[in-house]
C-alpha cells in the first residue's frame, strides 16, 4: 500500500487525530466562534432575538467603570498572589527535597488543599475567619474590610495553589543532577550561591510553568471569589471574572458580559504569553 | 498546506455531522417518553420546598397518570432559564420570580387568563391585558420580633400593635435595654436583603413609584429632602445603633442572625416570613411574629409590604397535551384538598388564593396571611432593574458600616438611577 497518497494520509489522520480535532472543534472553537458572535448582539440571555449591534458592546465594555475596577483589583490580586504563591511554593519544595524524614507525607500534606475544590475551600476559610479567629483574636471580622478581604482572598488562594506548585518545583529540584551541585561546591560556592547560581538557573522551566499556571488561574478567579467573599464587603472584592457573570446573567446584558469575557480573556493570554517568552529566553541545559 | 486545509474542512464536516446527531436525537427524545403519559417538567427555585416538591411529584405521577419531574437549580432563576431557553430545552411549568414574569413571560408563556383561580386571587401577574403568572405564595417584609424575648426584658406582654412610629420603637428598644438585653437587633448584611427589601421600601411607599423614581431621574425629587426616605432611614439608624453585630455589621451571618432571633437572643430582625425556613430548625420560643416596620408615615406604619412571590408560567412551545397538564396542575394546587394541603402545610407556604382556609402553620406566616387577609400589603415594586439590588445594596452595605453618611448614600443612588432604566410593564 502506498503511503503517500491522500487517501492513505486522510486515513491515518482521522484515526489518530480525528476524535481529539472532533472534540476540540466542538469544545472550544467553535462556542469560542459564537461567542465572538455574541459580543456583536444585544441579547439578554433569553430572549428569541439577537439584535445585531456591532461593536457597541466593546464601546460600552470600555465605558464600565465598575468593570476596569474589578479589572483592576484583579491585577492586584494576581500580582501579590503569584508572587506568594511561588515563593511559598518553592520553600516548601526545597524542604520536602532536602531528605528529611516523612518528606513523602509532607508532600502529600501540602497537596491536599488543591484537592478541596475552591467553592468548598471558600466556605472552610469564612467560617475560619468569620468566627474561628474572631473567637481567638477577638476584634472584627477581616472579611468585613475591604483591604481585609482582599487579604483573604490572596490567603485561601496561596494556601490553595501553593501545595500544587510545590509538586511542578519538586520535580524541578529532582531535575538538577547532584554532580552540578556537588562539582559547585567543590569549586568553592558556599551552598547558598550553589543554590542562587547552580539550581535555580537549572530550574528555570519549572519557574515558566508555575508562573504561567499562578498567573492565569488567577485572573479567572471565581469559585474562591464566590464562596469566600461573593464580591463584599459592599461590591469591593468583586474580581473580573464575578463582574462578567454578573453582567452576563444577573444584570442579563449577555452581548455585553461576553465582550468583557473576551477582553479578560486578552489581557490574560497577553500576560501569559509575555510572561512565558521572557521566561524562555534565558532557559539554560546543563 | 493544502494537507492542512484538507484537515481542516474535514474535521468541521464531523463536528456539523455530530450536531446535526445531537438535534435529532433530542428531537427524537421528547417524543419517545409521551408513550407513558404527558411529561410535565417543572422548575423549582425555592430550594426550601424541593424535597416536599420531589415527594409530591411521586405521588402526583403516580395519581394522574402523568410524569412530574421537579428540577432544581442554585443558580440565579434569570440564569438558569437563559441556559434552559439556550439548548431550547424549556420546562413545562417554571418558578421564577415576579420580575421574571415580565421580562421572560411575553415571549415565552401562555396566556392564563381564561383559568378558574384567577378569579380567587388579587397577586396574579397580567401582561399586555394577559394573566402570565401564577402566584405560587404571598411573601412580605416588616421586621420580625420574638414576643417571649422582649416579655423577659420588659416584664410585660407585647403588643405589636403599640408601636407605630419611630419614636415608639426608640421607647420599647430604650425599655429591652434597660431590662438587660444590651443590643437587640439583627441586621442582615446581605445586598438583597438591604437593597431589594429595605431601600425599595422608599419607593414602595409612595402612592406612586413610577413617577418618585422618574423624579429622581430628572432631578425634580432631591432624596435627601424626600420625607420618605428619611422616615425609614431614621428607623434605619434606630436598627443599626443597636445591631448585636455593629461592630462588624459586614460580617453577620444570616443563619446565625435569624437562630438568635428564634431563640430569644435577639428581639428583632428585619426580614420576611422566608426567614422561617432557616429558624424552623432552630430551639424556637413561642411567640414569633411580624410587625410593619415603624416610621412616622402614618398609614404605612401599620401595613406589612409584600404580595405574590415566586410565579409559575406555562411554556408556550410545548406540545398542547403538556400545557394542559400544567394547567391541571395548577388547579390541583388551588381547588384539590390535597394540594391546598401540599401548599399550606407541606410546604408551609401562605397561600395566594382567597378560597384557601386552611390555617398557616408558621407564626411568621400566619402574620403575613394576617395582614394578607384585612388588605393590609402594601405591594411590591417589581420594576427595578437587574442590577439594582447589587449596586444599591453596596452602597447601602457602605452605610450600615458607617463608611458614607445619609446624604452620601442618597447620592449614590441617584447617580444610579441617572443611567439605569426601570423594566417594562
Amino acid at each position: 500500500m502506498k503511503q503517500n497518497t491522500l487517501g492513505y494520509k486522510i486515513k491515518q489522520y482521522l484515526m489518530f487525530a480525528g476524535p481529539g480535532t472532533v472534540l476540540f472543534l466542538a469544545v472550544v472553537i467553535v462556542p469560542f466562534l459564537y461567542g465572538l458572535y455574541l459580543t456583536l448582539t444585544s441579547w439578554d440571555g433569553v430572549s428569541a432575538q439577537k439584535p445585531f449591534v456591532g461593536f457597541a458592546n466593546f464601546a460600552a465594555a470600555f465605558a464600565d467603570s465598575d468593570y476596569w475596577a474589578a479589572m483592576g483589583r484583579t491585577v492586584i490580586y494576581s500580582v501579590f498572589a503569584v508572587i506568594l504563591i511561588n515563593v511559598v511554593a518553592f520553600a516548601l519544595a526545597y524542604l520536602v527535597t532536602l531528605g528529611i524524614k516523612g518528606q513523602n507525607f509532607f508532600r502529600a500534606g501540602f497537596f491536599v488543599p488543591n484537592l478541596i475544590g475552591g467553592i468548598v475551600l471558600g466556605y472552610v476559610w469564612k467560617f475560619v475567619f468569620n468566627r474561628a479567629f474572631v473567637a481567638i483574636f477577638g476584634g472584627t471580622s477581616l472579611l468585613s474590610t475591604t483591604n481585609g478581604a482582599m487579604f483573604c482572598l490572596i490567603f485561601a488562594s496561596v494556601w490553595q495553589y501553593a501545595g500544587y506548585m510545590m509538586l511542578i518545583y519538586v520535580a524541578g529540584f529532582m531535575s538538577v543532577s547532584a554532580e552540578v551541585k556537588e562539582a559547585a561546591l567543590i569549586d568553592g560556592c558556599t551552598p547558598s550561591q550553589a543554590m542562587w547560581n547552580v539550581t535555580i538557573p537549572l530550574m528555570r522551566s519549572s519557574f515558566v510553568q508555575c508562573i504561567f499556571l499562578s498567573i492565569t488561574r488567577c485572573f479567572v478567579v471565581y469559585d474562591v471569589n464566590l464562596s469566600l467573599t461573593k464580591g463584599e464587603p459592599f461590591g469591593s472584592s468583586v474580581m473580573a471574572a464575578m463582574h462578567v457573570y454578573n453582567q452576563a446573567f444577573t444584570y442579563k446584558n449577555y452581548g455585553l458580559g461576553q465582550a468583557e469575557a473576551l477582553i479578560l480573556f486578552i489581557v490574560c493570554a497577553i500576560v501569559g504569553v509575555t510572561q512565558v517568552m521572557v521566561g524562555k529566553k534565558g532557559e539554560v541545559e546543563a | 498546506m493544502k494537507k492542512r486545509i484538507l484537515a481542516i474542512v474535514l474535521a468541521l464536516v464531523m463536528v456539523l455531522a455530530l450536531a446535526a446527531c445531537g438535534s435529532s436525537g433530542s428531537g427524537s427524545s421528547g417524543s419517545g417518553n409521551a408513550g407513558s403519559g404527558v411529561n410535565l417538567t417543572i422548575f423549582n427555585s425555592k430550594m426550601e420546598i424541593q424535597s416536599q416538591m420531589e415527594e409530591m411529584a411521586k405521588a402526583y405521577s403516580a395519581a394522574k397518570g402523568v410524569n412530574v419531574e421537579v428540577y432544581y437549580s442554585s443558580d440565579t432563576v434569570a440564569a438558569h432559564m437563559s441556559t434552559k431557553y439556550a439548548s431550547k430545552d424549556p420546562y413545562v411549568l417554571s418558578m421564577v420570580d415576579a420580575k421574571d414574569i415580565y421580562s421572560l413571560g411575553p415571549e415565552h408563556a401562555i396566556d392564563l387568563s381564561s383559568e378558574q383561580w384567577v378569579g380567587n386571587t388579587t397577586q396574579a401577574i397580567s401582561v399586555g391585558g394577559k394573566v402570565l403568572g401564577f402566584p405560587v405564595c404571598v411573601e412580605a417584609r416588616g421586621i420580625l420580633y420574638n414576643g417571649d424575648a422582649i416579655k423577659a426584658a420588659t416584664g410585660k406582654d407585647f403588643d405589636p400593635s403599640t408601636i407605630k412610629t419611630t419614636a415608639d420603637f426608640q421607647a420599647l428598644i430604650d425599655e429591652i435595654v434597660a431590662g438587660g438585653m444590651a443590643l437587640p437587633v439583627g441586621l442582615q448584611k446581605e445586598d438583597w436583603s438591604l437593597g431589594a427589601h429595605f431601600l425599595q421600601e422608599v419607593y414602595e411607599l409612595h402612592e406612586d413609584p413610577d413617577a418618585f423614581i422618574a423624579g429622581i431621574k430628572d432631578g425634580s425629587v432631591k432624596l435627601i429632602d424626600d420625607p420618605v426616605f428619611n422616615a425609614l432611614m431614621d428607623t434605619f439608624d434606630v436598627l443599626k445603633a443597636y445591631n448585636y453585630a455593629k461592630d462588624a455589621p459586614i460580617s453577620a451571618e444570616r443563619e446565625r442572625t435569624e437562630m438568635m432571633l428564634a431563640e430569644g437572643d435577639l428581639c428583632f430582625k428585619f426580614g420576611g416570613n422566608w426567614d422561617w425556613s432557616n429558624m424552623v430548625g432552630t430551639n424556637y420560643t413561642e411567640h414569633l411574629g411580624m410587625m410593619p416596620v415603624p416610621c412616622d408615615l402614618a398609614g404605612y406604619n401599620e401595613r406589612l409590604v409584600g404580595g405574590g412571590s415566586k410565579y409559575f408560567f406555562i411554556d408556550n412551545t410545548v406540545s398542547a397535551e403538556q400545557q394542559q397538564a400544567a394547567k391541571d396542575f395548577l388547579n390541583w394546587l388551588v381547588f384539590d384538598a390535597e394540594g391546598q394541603e401540599f401548599l399550606v402545610n407541606t410546604c408551609a407556604l401562605v397561600p395566594a388564593f382567597s378560597n384557601i382556609t386552611l390555617p398557616v402553620s408558621d407564626p411568621l406566616g400566619s402574620s403575613v396571611k394576617a395582614f394578607a387577609d384585612k388588605g393590609a400589603l402594601t405591594p411590591n415594586y417589581n420594576y427595578a432593574p437587574d442590577d439594582h439590588y447589587a449596586k444599591n445594596g453596596a452602597s447601602f452595605q457602605k452605610y450600615l458600616a458607617g463608611q458614607i453618611d445619609r446624604a452620601g448614600f442618597a447620592d449614590e443612588i441617584t447617580a444610579y438611577w441617572a443611567t439605569a432604566e426601570v423594566g417594562a410593564h
